[in-house]
Order: C-alpha cells, then structure tokens, then sequence
C-alpha cells in the first residue's frame, strides 16, 4: 500500500552572503528603489497576428464542432468548444442518442487528457526513444516473415472495437494473413451477458433496454443509472417516467450486492448476496409460469418476491428486468426469458464490433494459451493495456514475454508498453478522425479538433501499417466505409454526417429471435465465506482515467471518496471482523493478496464487500501512479466480477481513505435539509405555511436591472443519479484548479458545485438521495456584507459576483456561508503552486479564456455561469433582441442527463425555471435563515410498492 | 543646562507636523504616480518592429479601420491583421521599399510580425469590443484620433475611473451607429440630449453597466 505523497520539498542552495559596508548597503538600497519604481510602469507585451488567418476563425470566439468519444469502445456523441483552434470544452451532442445532449465524467475529462504532459509523445524501442523510421523499417521486416507464413504467429489485441473502419480494415488485415487472429477483451465487459444470450438464444444479442417506456423496472444486480457507455441514454429514459404529475410515474426494485446508483434511486432496495439475486430472478420466472426449479429465496424474501411479481403482471408491456454482472450466465438467460414473456420495452439487436465478413474477435484466455504454446510471434497490442487489466489468472505479463516481438501502441507508455519491445504513440480521440457505434448501433463520426499534439498516430495508421506496410490517411480510410453507404451526393453526406456528429439510421433494427430457452439454473452453494464484488470505478472506470486529475479527484458518489479506492463493508461485517475505517486490510482469494483500506458503507450487503477497479497502477503518470488498490489481481476469467472465498485480515496499519465526507445521515438533519415525498401525496405543496420572515436590515428586494433579468436555478433532487457530470463539467469550465491528495485531506478541495448524499432512509435500510449544491446566489447573502473590501458584491440581476481582484483573502465571507459553498485558494492551485505536473504549460492550453484563473489567496465560486450569460446578452445585444427564453445553459445544466439542472431568468414568462419555482414540490435549502436563495430545490419523490407503508 | 539646541524646538513642530501630513502626501504621490502616464501609459509612443502609419493609411489613404481589425464588430478582440492583409496592397505598392521589408520577411519566412502592444487592460479586466461598438461607442471615443497619430499610442488612460466615468454616463460619448467608425466625429453641442436619445434606441440601461460582474469576472 503506498502512502499519500509527501509534500514536495524544495532544495534551495546556499547563497553566499557578501561582505557589505556602509556605502555599499545604501546604493543597494537606491537600486532596489528605482528598481522597485520602474516596476510601477506596464511591463511591455507583444501582440502576434498571423501570417495567414485561417478561414472563419474569430479570436477569442469558440467554434463548436461534433464527434464523438467512446467508453469501453461504445460511442456518445460530443459537441467540442474549441477556441484559436484549441478544444476546451466537451458538452453532449443533442441529435444523438447515446448522449442526449449530456455528458458524463468520463466525456468531461477527456479534454484534459488530451494536454496530459505524461501522454506518450515518441516511439519507443525497449524503453528507448527510437527514430519513426526505425520502427517503420521493423514494422516491414515482420510483415516480410508474416507474408511467407500466411500470419502465422500474428496476434491482434484490441478493446471492443465498434468502428466500421477499424473493423473493415481488421478484416484487411486477417485476409491478408489468414492464419493470424484477432482477440478483444474490455475489462468492464459482462461476459455472463453475452454467455446469457448464448444460452437463451442461441447467439450472440446485445440487449438495449428502453426505461422511458418501462412503468416497472426490476434491476437484479443491474446499473442502468450508473456509469457505463449507455449511461445518459438510460438516465434519460428514468427521469422522462419519474415525473409525479405525470400518469405512469415508474416503480423501481434493486436488488444488488454492491451499492450502485441505481440502489440508490430505487424506490425499494435491497442488499444482497449475488447467489441468492439469481435465486430471486429464478423465482421470478417461476411465478410467471417457468418450468423451472424451485428457488432457493430466504423466507424473508418470498414476500418481495409476490410484490415483484404482481407489479410485473400489472404492466403488459411497460415492465422490464435487467440482470447485471454478478448474475451468471443462467441467471441472464433466465431474464431473458422473463422479458420475453412480459413483452418487455427492449430491444434485442446484433451486437456491434462484428467485421463486415462477420469475424469476431476470439478471447483473451486464448490468446494466453497461445502463447504459453510458443505459438505467438507477434503480439501487437492496440489501444489496450492487458498487463494491467487482463484477468489476474491469466497472468498476462508473463505470458507476453514469450512473444519475441511485441508491439504496443497506446496514448500512455504505460504496464504494456512496459514489457514490449516497440511502443508507439496512439492519437487522444480529440486529435483523431476515426467512426464509432454506440450501444444501440448509431454510427458517428469522429473528427479532430486539433492536430496531434506529438508524433502519434491513430489505430487505423497503426493497422495500416501492419497489413499492407504503408499508413494509409485515416481521413481517407473512413470516407471510403461510408462511401458505399452514402449513395450518389457523397460531399453532401459527409459534410452533414460531420455536421450532425451522427449518421441518420445507423440504429440496429431490432431482432425478433425465437423464443429464448430456459437453461437449468444449477442449485446455489451454501455460500457462508465472505465475498468481494467488484465494480468499474465511477471516477476512472476501468484504470484508463487514473493519470486524469479531475477524474481523480472527482468524489465517487456513494461514498465520496477521491484519490484512492477502499473496501466498503456492512457495519455488521465490520464488526464482525474487528476493523473500522481506515484501517488496511489485506484481501485474499486464490492465492493473491492485495490490501486496502477499509470504509464502513451501510448500503452493502451483509457478507460482501465492495471494491472498485482502475487503481494500483505503477506507469499510469505522475497523477495515477502510486493510488489506491489494484483490485485486478483477484480476478479471474472465470469470475471477473465476484470474488468468492475472500479472506479478509487485519495488518496492523492505517490509512484513512480520503472523502470529501458529505453524506449526512442523522435523521433530522436530512428531513429538513432533503425531503423526501411519497408519489402519492408529491402533488401537493408541503404543508407548513411560509414561515414569517424574520426582520432584516438588507433591502427588501434585490435592485433590479434595467435589463429585468432575474437568473435563477431549480434542481430537482428527484432525477439526480449523482453521476457527478455537473462536478467535473463546471471544473472544465470555469478553470478549478485540482489540489491534490493532501490538500484535499485538509478539506481544501475547490469544487465549485458538490454533490451531498443524505441517508433518507434506515439503519437497516439505507437510501440515498443526491443534492448537488453550487452557490445558491442568496438575495440576502451573508458573504456581502461581511466582505471588508467588497469584493463580494450583489449584482443587478441577482447573481452574487465574486470580484477577485479586490479579494484580499480575509475568508469572512466564507466563513459566514451557511451552505458552504466558497473555496479558498490556499495555495497557487492554479497558480505556480499547482499539484504534480498540473503547471505543465500544456494545460494551459484547456484553460477557458472567458473565465479568470484565480491566483494564491483568492475566494472563488459558482459564478451562476456569468461568463455564458454574459456571453448570450452580449449577442443578443448586437442583434437587437432580448435573450431568449432558456437560451443561456449553465455548464452544470448542459452536462445533466437527466435534466435535473435548470437554469434560466424568472422575469420571463414561460421560462422553466419559472415552471419549477411554482411546482408543489419546491423547497430551498436552509429557508429559514432568510437568505433567500435563488437556487432552490424540488424534494425527492419515491414510489413505495402497493400494500405497505415503503420500505 | 541646556540639552536641547535653539532649534529642537522646531525639529519637534516639524517632525510632529509631516506625522500627520506624511500619509496623506505619501497617499497623493502614490495616486499620482498611478494615474500618471508612467504607470497608465498614456501617450506614450510604442516602437514597433514596423513604423506603421495609422495617419498615413487611415487619415491620409481613408482605410475604414475594419480592413484590418476585422473582429471589431463580432467578438471581444477588434483583432490585429494577419500579414497577408498587408500584403494585399504592398504585394503591388512599394513593392521594394525598405521600411516593408520585415512585411516581406514575414510572410516569405511564414513568421509573424511581433507587434508592441499599445492599449492595454489588465488580465483581470474583461473587455468585449464588439458590444461596444454595436451600441454606439465609437473608436476615436477611446483611442484618440488614431488618423492623425504618425506611431500608435494609447490615448486615454484606461483606467477604472475612466471607464466607469462613461458607464455611468454614456450619453457624453454616443454617436449613431452608422458613425461609429468615422475618425472625424466630434461630439455635438447637444451631445446630452442626442446621447440620451441614442440610449433609448439603442437600449443602453446603466443599472447593470456599473455591475463589478461586467468586467471583473
């Protein structure tokens, strides 16, 4: 277990102090005088034009161009700002379906990641930089060996790939060798899902599911809500049926082994053990009419189990199942055939990431028996970082060694890239031209913002190469797949495809497979021993994010963690096993041990502990290296994703996990600071009267503005799945600064908005709920008047302005903060004192021209976006009109894929925000101290099942 | 006997006296020294790695002065002109002269012109002049008559003060829009009066103009 960094200590050589004398002294001290004068006059700076402009490039104003960016090789649809020609700004692209118009961590963060100082830059030969041309003259003299063998000996590695032009040219290469092969493997992947479909029926189905029609939705181990590539489009579809004024308000189970999001906007929740989810799945089969076996459900269970079953048979049509990970291959099938009997709203398609000749990719254990066997020659990794993330059992670092010529090509030079004898640079998504499909089969494209960086190539090139000896163009390689497709305009098609950022009726058509088989689910083991489920970590999901700063520090949502993973157990089982929070535990099962430190979570089951992939990584960056746990080593082919027989014991040491530690859980903290209203009675406005409010010696109202805009902010706490997308989105914009581990151990973090989790429900029973908090812009702010300089100022349409040039740093305003919603700069963050290699100038480069950096000793926070209203009076200003209804967008707003975030002028009619202040269910947080906020709130709603008061 | 001489007596008057006023004067100097051109910049002429003549091209030649700060009207930079826009005429007038040669250069070497900077904010201040200028605030408002200044130089101090000055009053610096880029526009005698009628065309309120948030955010 590595310990938190030390402070980075600076060693700073004597200086020899000279002998002085009177004289001497006085002209030093004249000098430093004029020289402080001069000082006083403006330093002198260069302006510098082009040569030649470019076309359409105003500067200073952003362009925004589409393409798209994938997660475990799925791709969502972006729209990119990109400013004098540099990307600083990710935000969804609305005509897509797999994002909606949202974004979520992962497609936030990647523009930091594109001017990561550690990505790797040149071509490496056994560590070494090597010369391109070397590599290339390498590169051919395989492909003479392979050409004489017919690739023999040739091994592909890759993720899942879902581009037609990658899987077009992987059919290239494997027609050009035939006897070489092709393995994918993503580390995040279900493999008991696609083994499912196997059993039920027959092929390989990837399932689609569709919430917004779903009136009742099971999760069994499922995360629909949580991270993954199809994340937005299902939040999407849950926020569309939890509408309370709405008919068809929807009914969610969970039942999972590890705390999801999914758990924690369910209306009813339970935590189990993965064996006796199965049970449950089976007994739900059987209730409908399965020629199953009886399930082994515990007693307490049989209830819940009639609740599901008549809520399912109540909605024809609009109720849907969903099996998750820790489900095995049975259980899948079985759900497949629940959904098929109750005409479930999915879609069962073809799964994307077949070759047009239809191969498909083999799998990884293969791969390793290959060449265990010798029978491997040339292993070319592609984007993939196996050493790290393959199966533990697999033991992939070893088993690569066997192949004399290895070739890896990745963004980072990373564990792979480690033990290969060529690594090359792979181009960030961002600097690529490339396709992508996602879940559903929606094909876009993906163009560059910017020039790559440094001499890398994109996957393509790469593959290229390795089939016919020569890079082809990737531009070239991707306008000739969709040549065929585009029939006779093809200019007009690809300039509109690029325009769109989605190609019109790429979706899959779904299937009408036969009806699935029931498989004979085998009888549970009497499982007693302690498990660990693992989970992709919703901060740097499958490892490839650990060298991402915001990503790392980004609070994970159930237990607000950052920088650094941890065991989660029950209370009970902590108990049981004598350790509290931050003590280091180490976890053993089948013969590998790994330690980690130890946090006390109320929502995990009893008898399962919870951990998170992507850490423990040696050659991730100076940001990555050296964090967390790498849960990796107790994975298995077999069971990637539940360790069973986990051996846990105590070493003595600890290690207090960092949390940002805003989950509230006494109870009458959060009936008052999060309430909570049941489906029935949501309608109705809370019943206690307004309150008097209180004398004050601040005027009445806030001055008005000529302009009449009022800005104000309404979040509905109901539809927020604590994805933490507004997090890291409003760090991308308004230029927050990471502090680091230890400055975050001091509580310094700077998120300008935050996530709180409240406990709404039992000891026993735990429910969370998400309220993100960015200032609340209060018309009687208690920071304004205690700012000695006013630098905290009240603006005219009602946002609370923080001017940072006159901040001299007092903290009174923040201290005086109710919500505590001010950050302190305590150190230059952004400013000379910054994190690791944060100050690289590279970063710069992200940074948002239209919003200041704050230096050392500078309060900042949520500004309500002043620089995006700012942005839209101005233009409005120009064309003579006023600014339309819902035209400006917050960061936070735009990112939200639930659209829990509104935004807007309350002096205009028909604004939404307008709609929700007047909603029933409207309350602001902390109302009674008379602050007034204009950012408030829309009390949670939940379904309890019919019969019972919720549990 | 005596410890102190004569004249300690007016030492002490003296001492106690510049106590009070030290602080003030020390306070006026230094406001002095801040508003003066030393720190501002006003009129200082700036060398430029080219002697470009604004009262050549734009007093003597009539060059509106969007030919070359194109972005004047669309965004918060009035931008500078890329070589090229140079060389639309040089690359046929005073083809060989030898005050253009770092022009020629320029463009022959694709490397570009390093320009002084002459009107200058600080970084903490956010400037927009496209908004400006759409409601009205002409150019030699702010930077001086450019049509008769051989080398550029900043015309007006551009401090807080000068700014607020008109923000709090705009209607002693309007002028029509069709105006805006006419270098020979001098305030009416009735400024006030056609200023105020400008702010109600153009819809210009200065309730929000005086907000920090406008330029310090």
């Amino acid at each position: 277990m590595s310990q938190v960094d030390e402070l980075p200590v600076k060693r700073v050589s004597r200086v020899a102090r000279p002998e002085l004398d009177r004289r001497q002294a006085l002209s030093f001290l004249a000098a430093g005088v004029a020289s402080g004068l001069a000082a006083c006059s403006r330093p002198d700076e260069q302006i510098i034009p082009y040569v030649r402009m470019p076309d359409r490039l105003v500067p200073g104003e952003p362009l925004k161009f589409a393409t798209t960016l994938a997660l475990s090789g799925y791709g969502r649809g972006v729209l990119v700002s990109s400013v004098d020609g540099r990307p600083i700004k990710v935000e969804g692209n609305p005509k897509h379906p797999a994002s909606l118009g949202a974004t979520d961590v992962f497609m936030e963060a990647a523009v930091l990641s594109l001017y990561d100082p550690d990505r790797s830059r040149t071509t490496l030969h056994e560590g070494a930089i090597a010369p391109a041309e070397a590599f290339r003259a390498a590169v051919l003299g395989q492909n003479r060996l392979l050409k004489q063998r017919s690739g023999e000996g040739l091994r592909l590695v890759t993720g899942r790939v879902s581009s037609p032009t990658l899987l077009r040219q992987i059919d290239d290469l494997l027609g050009q060798f035939p006897k070489a092969a092709w393995h994918a493997y993503d580390p995040a992947d279900d493999g008991s899902a696609r083994a499912g479909a196997m059993l039920a029926y027959g092929r390989d189905i990837e399932t689609v599911p569709h919430l917004a029609r779903a009136r009742v939705v099971i999760a069994l181990g499922a995360d629909p809500l949580g991270h993954g590539p199809d994340q937005l489009r299902s939040a999407r579809g849950f926020a569309e049926r939890r509408q309370p004024q709405n008919e068809g308000f929807s009914r969610f189970y969970c039942l999972e082994a590890a705390p999801t999001l999914t758990g924690a906007k369910a209306d009813h929740r339970l935590a189990l053990r993965p064996a006796i989810i199965g049970e449950v799945a089976l007994a739900i089969a059987k209730s409908l009419g399965a020629a199953v076996r009886d399930a082994a459900v515990p007693d307490h269970l049989k209830e819940l189990v009639r609740k599901i079953s008549a809520d399912l048979n109540s909605s024809p049509g609009s109720a849907i199942v969903l099996a998750g990970r820790t489900l095995s291959a049975e259980a899948h099938a079985v759900v497949h055939w629940i959904n098929a009997r109750l005409n479930a709203p999915v879609d069962l398609i073809d799964p994307v990431g077949r070759t047009p000749a239809g191969r498909q990719p083999q799998a990884l254990d293969e791969l390793v028996r290959d060449l265990k066997g010798g029978g491997v020659d040339q292993l070319v990794t592609l984007g993939v970082n196996p050493v790290y993330d393959a199966p533990a059992d697999l033991n992939f670092s070893d088993a690569s060694r066997k192949a004399p010529f290895r070739l890896h090509a990745g963004c980072y030079a990373d564990e792979t890239a480690e033990l290969s004898n060529w690594h090359v640079p792979l181009s960030h998504p961002l600097e690529a031209w490339s396709d992508l499909r996602s879940i559903d089969g929606t094909a876009s494209l993906v163009q560059p913002l910017i020039r790559p960086l440094y001499r890398s190539h994109t996957e393509h090139e790469y593959i290229a190469l390795l089939t016919n000896g020569d890079m082809a163009s990737p531009r070239d390689l991707v306008r000739r797949t969709w040549q065929a497709q585009a029939g006779a305009d093809f200019e007009t098609w690809w300039t509109r495809a690029l325009h769109d950022g989605v190609i019109a009726g790429s979706a899959a058509d779904p299937l009408r497979p036969a009806e699935p088989k029931l498989p004979q689910m085998p009888e549970p083991r009497a499982a007693s021993e302690f498990q660990v489920v693992l989970q992709p970590d919703p901060s740097i999901w499958d490892g490839s994010f650990a060298n991402n700063a915001w990503l790392q520090e980004c609070p994970k949502p159930l237990t607000k963690q950052v920088w650094g993973n941890a065991l989660a157990l029950n209370p009970e089982d902590a108990r049981q096993l004598g350790v509290s929070v931050g003590e280091v535990i180490s976890i053993r099962s089948g013969g590998a041990t790994i330690e980690a430190p130890v946090l006390v979570e109320p929502s995990a089951a009893l008898g399962v502990g919870c951990l998170t992939l992507g850490y423990g990584r040696h050659r991730a960056g100076a940001i990555g290296n050296g964090i967390g746990c790498d849960a990796t080593r107790l994975r298995t082919t077999k069971n990637p994703w539940t360790i069973a027989e986990a051996v846990i014991t105590r070493t003595g040491r600890n290690q207090e996990p960092l949390t940002t530690q805003n989950i509230v859980r006494a109870s009458d903290y959060v009936s008052e600071l999060y309430p909570v209203r049941k489906v029935a009675v949501a309608a109705r406005t809370l019943s206690a009267p307004e309150a008097e409010r209180p004398p004050s010696l601040l005027p009445e109202a806030p001055p008005r503005s000529g302009d009449g805009n009022a800005w104000a902010m309404v979040i509905d706490t109901s539809v927020c799945i604590g994805c933490n997308a507004c997090v890291v989105a409003c760090q991308a914009e308004n230029n927050v600064p990471v502090v680091g581990p230890e400055e975050v151990a001091r509580g310094r973090d700077m998120h300008w908005l935050r996530v709180d989790a409240y406990d709404h429900g039992t000891a026993t029973n735990p429910a969370l709920g998400f309220q993100p908090v960015p200032c609340m812009h209060c018309e009687h702010a208690p920071c304004e008047p205690v700012c000695p300089v006013a630098a905290s100022v009240h603006d005219s349409e009602g946002l609370n302005a923080q001017v940072y040039n006159r901040c001299i740093g007092t903290r009174f305003c923040e201290a005086n903060c109710p919500y505590k919603v001010r950050r302190f700069n305590f150190r230059g963050y952004a400013d000379g004192q910054e994190y690791a290699n944060l100050g690289f100038e590279s970063y710069l480069a992200q940074k948002n021209p239209e919003v200041t950096v704050r230096a050392r000793g500078v309060m900042e926070k949520c500004t309500y976006c002043v620089q995006r209203i700012s942005s839209a009076r101005r233009a409005a200003e120009r064309d003579d009109r006023t600014i339309g209804t819902d035209e400006v967008r917050t960061a936070c707003q735009n990112a939200c894929p639930t659209g829990a975030i509104v935004f807007g002028d309350l002096n205009q009619d028909g604004s939404s925000v307008n709609g929700r202040k007047s909603d029933p269910r409207h309350y602001a947080l902390l109302g009674h101290l008379d602050t007034r906020p204009r950012t408030t709130y829309l009390a949670d709603v939940r379904n309890p099942p019919t019969g019972g008061d919720g549990k | 006997m005596q410890i102190f001489r004569p004249g300690a007596d007016t030492i002490a008057k003296v001492l106690l006296a510049s106590c009070g006023a030290a602080p003030i004067l020390l306070v006026g100097l230094a406001y002095g020294i801040m508003s003066s051109p030393y720190a501002t910049g006003q009129d200082v002429t700036r060398n430029q790695p080219i002697p470009f003549s604004h009262q050549h091209h734009v007093g003597g030649l009539g060059l509106d002065c969007r030919y070359c700060h194109t972005s004047v009207e669309k965004a918060r930079f009035a931008g500078l002109p890329p070589t090229e826009t140079c060389m639309t005429c040089h690359s046929q007038l005073w083809t060989n002269a030898g005050m253009l040669a770092p022009v020629r250069a320029s463009l022959a070497k694709d490397e570009p012109i390093a320009w002084q900077r002459v009107n200058k904010l600080p970084d903490y201040v956010y400037f927009d002049h496209s908004i400006h200028v759409a409601k009205g605030v002409g150019c030699t408002s702010c930077h001086g008559a450019v049509d008769q200044m051989p080398l550029m130089r900043q015309a007006a101090p551009l401090t807080m003060q000068w700014c607020i000055d008109c923000h709090r009053a705009p209607e002693k610096a309007l002028r029509p829009r069709e105006a805006v880029f006419d270098t020979g526009w001098s305030p009416a005698k009735n400024q006030e009066q056609l200023g105020r009628e400008l702010m109600a065309k153009y819809h210009i309120r200065v309730d929000h103009l005086t907000d920090c948030s406008v330029c310090h955010r």
